[in-house]
């Protein structure tokens, strides 16, 4: 293998690193995309067999969104394997605990249950916040690109801007602000 | 026995006992204990290992179609084009391509590829044709980071 083939082998199967923002994400839809990513299903030379995937960085875990009321209807289901030993943690309480257990099993119920499953699942690194370890951030080359637009809040914008927004009427004197 | 009539050939045993097993044991002498040696244990094996046989021919040509879709709608999403999209601006283009051939030309040849993608695109362009099938846009050339809070960062890092 000459020295060109043998580099653009390495180019092939690298792994790249890819950071994904889960602030304002709902967990189940992002899993879609991020399982994707972590088995390689976004390359042209993908095969179950092949050891393609890459590894990605889940970031802000702690700010997903949840459809609807599935923070106090969505139960996490664990058996200890002994009688008795079922138990059913409402979301809002597992998010509590750890705030990457969310995402992680979203992902982990994306992909189809084999051997491959577990160590595809080591590929995934969530961090709760925005500090990532330096180690891991410089290997990182590429964003995953959010599902939905992260809204900007009124309270977070600030007042000059607020101030300089072109209005269509002033409030009367006399107008109750709530 | 003496069969005079020609029906009554197929219910002939074959040639010989030991001749009829051997081609059993032949097909079995990859198995492992009993399964290879004794013949009641190995034709029974190999009664089932041949109808398996059958039907993977079937199954095998699904796979591959499935793994070739795979391959074709992860080259597609490069492009930024639908794997939809890309087989109707190609049949509209009279590029009459299959599965295999795509899949194969995104792995190896992806320039190739790429011209292939941008012949679909021009084509349904021409066409004005619309496609409705997959709303969710893909990454590629069209990536648009104005609402990603991180770019600032990344760039940076660079």
């Amino acid at each position: 293998m000459s020295a060109a083939k043998r580099v653009q082998q390495w180019a092939t199967f690298a792994r790249t690193w890819h950071i994904f923002d889960c602030k304002w994400q709902d967990p189940y839809q992002s899993a879609e995309v991020i399982k994707k990513y972590l088995m390689g299903l976004h390359k042209p030379i993908y095969h179950s067999m092949n050891d393609c995937g890459d590894v990605v960085v889940c970031i802000n875990s702690r700010e997903i969104a949840l459809r609807g009321n599935d923070w106090r209807q969505r139960a996490y289901f664990h058996h200890t394997g002994y009688p008795g030993g079922a138990t059913w943690t409402l979301a809002w309480e597992v998010h509590n605990k750890d705030p990457t257990m969310i995402i992680k099993k979203a992902v982990y119920k994306a992909m189809r249950g084999n051997l491959q499953r577990r160590h595809t699942m080591q590929r995934l690194l969530i961090y709760p916040g925005e500090e990532i370890p330096e180690d891991i951030i410089q290997n990182v080359s590429n964003q995953i690109r959010q599902l939905r637009l992260v809204p900007t809040r009124l309270d977070h914008i600030s007042e000059e801007e607020v101030k300089k927004f072109p209005k269509v009427m002033d409030y009367p004197q006399d107008y109750v602000l709530k | 026995m003496v069969f005079l009539t020609v029906a009554n050939w197929i219910r002939a045993r074959g040639p010989d006992e030991f001749w009829r097993k051997r081609r059993i044991f032949r097909l079995a002498a990859h198995y492992t204990g009993r399964r290879r040696n004794c013949y009641s244990v190995a034709v029974r094996n190999v009664h089932r290992a041949l109808a398996y046989a059958t039907k993977a021919r079937k199954l095998k040509k699904e796979d591959m179609k499935v793994l070739w879709d795979t391959r074709i709608t992860a080259a597609c999403e490069q492009h930024n084009i639908t794997a939809f999209s890309l087989r109707e601006g190609l049949g509209r283009a009279d590029i009459m391509l299959d599965r295999k051939s795509l899949s194969d030309l995104a792995a190896w040849e992806p320039k190739t590829f790429h011209c292939l993608a941008a012949v679909a695109k021009e084509k349904l362009n021409l066409d004005n044709f619309i496609d409705g099938t997959d709303k969710k846009e893909p990454t590629g050339i069209n990536l648009n980071l104005k609402d990603v809070m991180l770019e600032a960062w990344l760039k940076e890092k660079k």
